[in-house]
C-alpha cells in the first residue's frame, strides 16, 4: 500500500538537492516512529474525533440514484469535516507529528486556500507559529481564505516569483525550509512531492477511505465503484486506500479537463497528450510539461485541481490499470454542482463536482444493486465567489457594487441603501 | 599573493542574448577561469529570488534549451580556454532523455553539469552520461548533510564536488567561519576538487576561502550586477570585470 523505498513503480522517489535531505530523512524516520506510538496515535484519534467531527457520513441519494437510472448513489460527506474539506486530516496529522518532534514553526503552501485554511486552523488548535505560502495571483482570487488564514493567526506570504500560483507557492516554502530545517516543519497538503511526503499524506488521509469501507460493511453496501476528484490527489489516494490492493471495486479518478484539450486548457495528466512523464518538484510522476521540461500553464475553475503534477502513486496506479481516469470540463462540473445541490441538499466544492460529474456519466454502468460512492472531498461555501459569477452574475455585481460603496462611506449594514436601489 | 581561481556564473540569455555574451566576456576579462551557465527553467527551488526573477524573464522572452545550447557554443567559441560547467535543473535533463541531453552539451563545449536535483546516488544517469561524452557531473554538498551522507558522496569518487557553503538557497550573505573550512575538508575528504560558494560577494570572502578550494564560486552577485546595469552594456561590462578582477584578487 505504501511505497518501496519512496518509489511506487517507477514514480516517486526523492529528487531534491541535498540541502533538504536531511529533512526529508529526519522526517521520514520520526514519521514511522510515532505511527507505532500509541500515545501519538490515541491523541490523533480523539482530535480526529472531536475537533475535525470524525466519522464524516455516508449519506444515501435516493433522488439522484433516481434520475440517473443506475447504480445506487452515495455520497461520503467529507466536506463536513471541520474547515469544510478533507485538508483537515493531513493537516492536523502533520502538526502533531511536527510538535512531537520539536519543532515550533510550521510553514505551508497552498492554491485555493483550503490546505493553507486547514493548516493555519491545525496550529491555532496545537499551539504552532504558521507561515504560509500564496501565489500572488491566488491571493487576489481566494480573499475569503485568506482571511480565515489570518484570523487563525497565521501569516500569509505572498509569492511574487514564476507564475505567481500554486507551483510557486511550493518553490517558497522549499526554500524556506532549506534555510530553516531544524525549527521548522513543512506541511505539504497533497499526496506528492519527494518522499516521505507522498506516504505520510496517503497515511493521513486514508482515514477517508477506512471508514467508508467500514460504513459500508456494516450497512451491508456493495461498492461497484468509488468515485474521487484529482488534483495532487491527497484526497482520493485517501479514499481509494484501502481498496487500490485489492481487485475491486473500480476505482475512478475526475481530473480537471478546463474548457478545453488543448495545452494550458485544463490539468489533465493522466489524459489527453499535454502530459509526459517527468521529474519536478521533488519527484517523478506524469506532469504537464513543454519538450524542453519546462511547466506549462494550466487552466480549471476549480483552484484545487489547477496543478501541472499528479500524486506519484497515483500515476503508478493509473498507468497499470488499477485506477481509470476521466476528464471534466468545467461546464460539467458546474452542472454536477447544480444537480447534487438541487436533488440532495448537498453542496459540492468545485473540485468534488468533478467527481460528482464522473458519478454520473458512469451510473448506468453498474447494475442497480450496486452502489456508486462519490467523494465530497470539501463542500461549496467556499466557491461563492466563483460560483455566484456564474449562476447570478448581475445579482453578484449589485451585491459587490453596494458592499464597496457602503464601506467606502463607512456606513452600517442596517443604514446602507437598498441593494440595487440606483438601478 | 597569487591569483584566486574563480568560478563565476549567468544565467544564458539574461537580460538579453547579447547582454549576457556581454557579461561572460567581461567575467573571463575579469579573470574567471570557469564559467557556470545556468539553463533557466520554470521552477527552481534551489535558487533564490535573484537567480529565479532572472529565469523567469528569460523564459518570458520563449527562450529555449536549444538557444541556452547556443549560447553556451558561441562563448566556448569566442574563449576555448575557458571551461563550461552547466548549471540546471533535473526536468530538463531528463525530459528529452539524459543521455540525448548529455550528448547536446558536450557537443556545445560543456565540459561539467551541476544539476542539483539528481541526487548524486540516484542520477537517472548523469554521471555515466557525462563519463560518455568527456564531461563530469559535479554534485552539489551542502553543510546540512548528514555525516553519513556527506562522506559517502566525499568518497564516490567524483574529480569535483561542488560545496554549498550555507544551509538555505543562493544569493544571501555568507560568514566564512571555522566551521565553513571543517565542511569543506570533509568534503574534499575522498580526495574529490572542491568547488566553494553560495553568497560569496567581495574579494575578502573569497580570499578566506581560496586556500581551502579549487576554485571560489560567485553567483547572485553578478546576477545582480548584471541586473543593475541591464540598461547599459559598457556599464555592465565594466562593473562585471571589475567584480571578476576583485573575486580573483587581482
Amino acid at each position: 500500500m505504501y511505497s518501496d523505498n519512496g518509489f511506487f513503480d517507477n514514480f516517486g522517489g526523492k529528487y531534491v538537492a541535498e540541502v533538504l535531505r536531511r529533512p526529508l530523512d529526519e522526517l521520514e524516520t520520526a514519521f514511522h516512529h510515532y505511527m507505532q506510538d500509541p500515545q501519538f496515535l490515541a491523541e490523533l484519534a480523539e482530535i480526529q474525533r472531536d475537533y475535525i467531527g470524525r466519522e464524516t457520513p455516508l449519506l444515501y441519494a435516493p433522488r439522484a440514484t433516481e434520475l440517473l437510472g443506475g447504480a445506487k448513489i452515495y455520497i461520503k460527506l467529507e466536506g463536513l469535516a471541520n474547515t469544510g474539506a478533507h485538508k483537515i486530516n493531513n493537516a492536523i496529522g502533520q502538526v502533531l507529528l511536527a510538535k512531537h518532534m520539536g519543532k515550533k514553526r510550521i510553514i505551508a503552501e497552498t492554491g485555493a486556500g483550503q490546505h493553507g485554511v486547514a493548516t493555519a486552523a491545525a496550529c491555532a488548535k496545537l499551539g504552532m507559529d504558521c507561515t504560509v505560502y500564496m501565489g500572488e495571483v491566488d491571493v487576489r482570487r481566494q480573499q475569503p481564505n485568506v482571511a480565515s488564514m489570518e484570523l487563525y493567526g497565521a501569516k500569509v506570504v505572498a509569492v511574487t516569483s514564476g507564475a505567481r500560483t500554486l507551483k510557486d507557492a511550493v518553490n517558497e516554502a522549499m526554500r524556506d525550509w532549506a534555510a530553516h530545517p531544524d525549527t521548522t516543519h513543512y506541511v505539504l497538503g497533497s499526496a506528492l512531492g519527494p518522499a516521505p511526503f507522498p506516504d505520510i499524506v496517503h497515511h493521513f488521509q486514508s482515514v477517508i477511505g477506512n471508514e467508508v469501507k467500514r460504513q459500508c460493511a456494516e450497512r451491508g453496501i456493495d461498492i461497484g465503484a468509488m468515485v474521487a476528484c484529482v488534483g495532487g490527489g491527497s484526497n482520493s489516494i485517501g479514499f481509494f486506500s484501502p481498496f487500490i490492493d485489492e481487485d475491486s471495486p473500480r476505482l475512478i479518478g475526475a481530473e480537471a479537463g478546463g474548457v478545453g484539450p488543448n495545452i494550458g486548457e485544463n490539468a489533465s495528466r493522466m489524459t489527453g497528450n499535454a502530459s509526459r512523464e517527468g521529474i519536478v518538484q521533488g519527484y517523478k510522476s506524469r506532469f504537464l510539461l513543454d519538450d524542453d521540461g519546462q511547466s506549462l500553464p494550466t487552466r480549471s475553475i476549480s483552484a484545487g485541481l489547477d496543478y501541472m503534477g499528479i500524486g506519484p502513486q497515483l500515476a503508478a496506479l493509473g498507468m497499470k490499470g488499477r485506477i481509470e481516469f476521466t476528464s471534466i470540463l468545467d461546464k460539467e462540473a458546474l452542472a454536477a454542482l447544480n444537480f447534487f445541490a438541487k436533488n440532495e441538499g448537498v453542496l459540492f466544492a468545485l473540485e468534488s463536482a468533478h467527481a460528482g460529474a464522473a458519478a454520473m456519466k458512469i451510473a448506468k454502468e453498474i447494475p442497480k444493486d450496486k452502489a456508486i460512492i462519490i467523494n465530497m472531498s470539501g463542500r461549496g461555501d467556499k466557491d461563492v465567489f466563483i460560483s455566484s459569477p456564474v449562476f447570478r452574475p448581475n445579482e453578484w455585481k449589485n451585491f459587490l457594487e453596494s458592499e464597496l460603496e457602503r464601506l467606502n462611506e463607512n456606513k452600517d449594514i442596517h443604514n446602507a441603501k437598498i441593494m440595487g436601489e440606483s438601478k | 599573493m597569487s591569483k584566486i581561481k574563480l568560478m563565476s556564473h549567468l544565467v544564458a540569455g539574461y537580460p538579453t542574448e547579447e547582454l549576457s555574451f556581454a557579461a561572460a566576456s567581461a567575467m573571463v576579462r575579469g579573470g574567471a577561469s570557469i564559467l557556470e551557465i545556468q539553463l533557466a527553467f520554470s521552477d527552481p527551488s534551489a535558487d533564490g529570488p535573484a537567480i529565479q526573477g532572472a529565469c523567469t524573464e528569460v523564459l518570458s522572452h520563449n527562450y529555449k534549451v536549444k538557444d541556452g545550447l547556443a549560447f553556451i557554443e558561441r562563448v566556448h567559441k569566442a574563449f576555448p580556454e575557458v571551461s563550461i560547467y552547466l548549471m540546471s535543473y533535473g526536468s530538463l535533463i531528463y525530459t528529452p532523455g539524459v543521455e540525448n541531453f548529455c550528448k547536446r552539451a558536450s557537443e556545445a563545449g560543456v565540459t561539467g553539469m551541476i544539476i542539483p536535483d539528481l541526487p548524486f546516488d540516484h542520477d537517472e544517469g548523469l554521471t555515466a552520461a557525462c563519463k560518455k561524452y568527456g564531461m563530469d557531473n559535479i554534485p552539489v554538498a551542502s553543510p546540512s548533510m548528514s555525516e553519513e551522507r556527506l562522506s559517502k558522496l566525499a568518497h564516490a569518487g567524483f574529480k569535483y564536488i561542488y560545496a554549498a557553503l550555507r544551509v538555505g538557497i543562493t544569493g544571501t550573505q555568507t560568514v566564512i567561519d571555522q566551521a565553513t573550512l571543517d565542511f569543506l575538508s570533509k568534503v574534499g575528504a575522498g580526495g574529490s576538487k572542491v568547488y566553494g560558494g553560495f553568497g560569496i560577494s567581495n574579494g575578502e570572502q573569497s580570499k578566506a576561502i581560496a586556500s581551502s578550494v579549487e576554485a571560489v564560486i560567485a553567483g547572485s552577485v553578478f546576477v545582480r550586477l548584471i541586473k543593475e546595469n541591464a540598461g547599459d552594456k559598457e556599464a555592465l561590462s565594466k562593473a562585471v570585470e571589475a567584480k571578476a578582477r576583485e573575486l580573483c584578487g587581482l
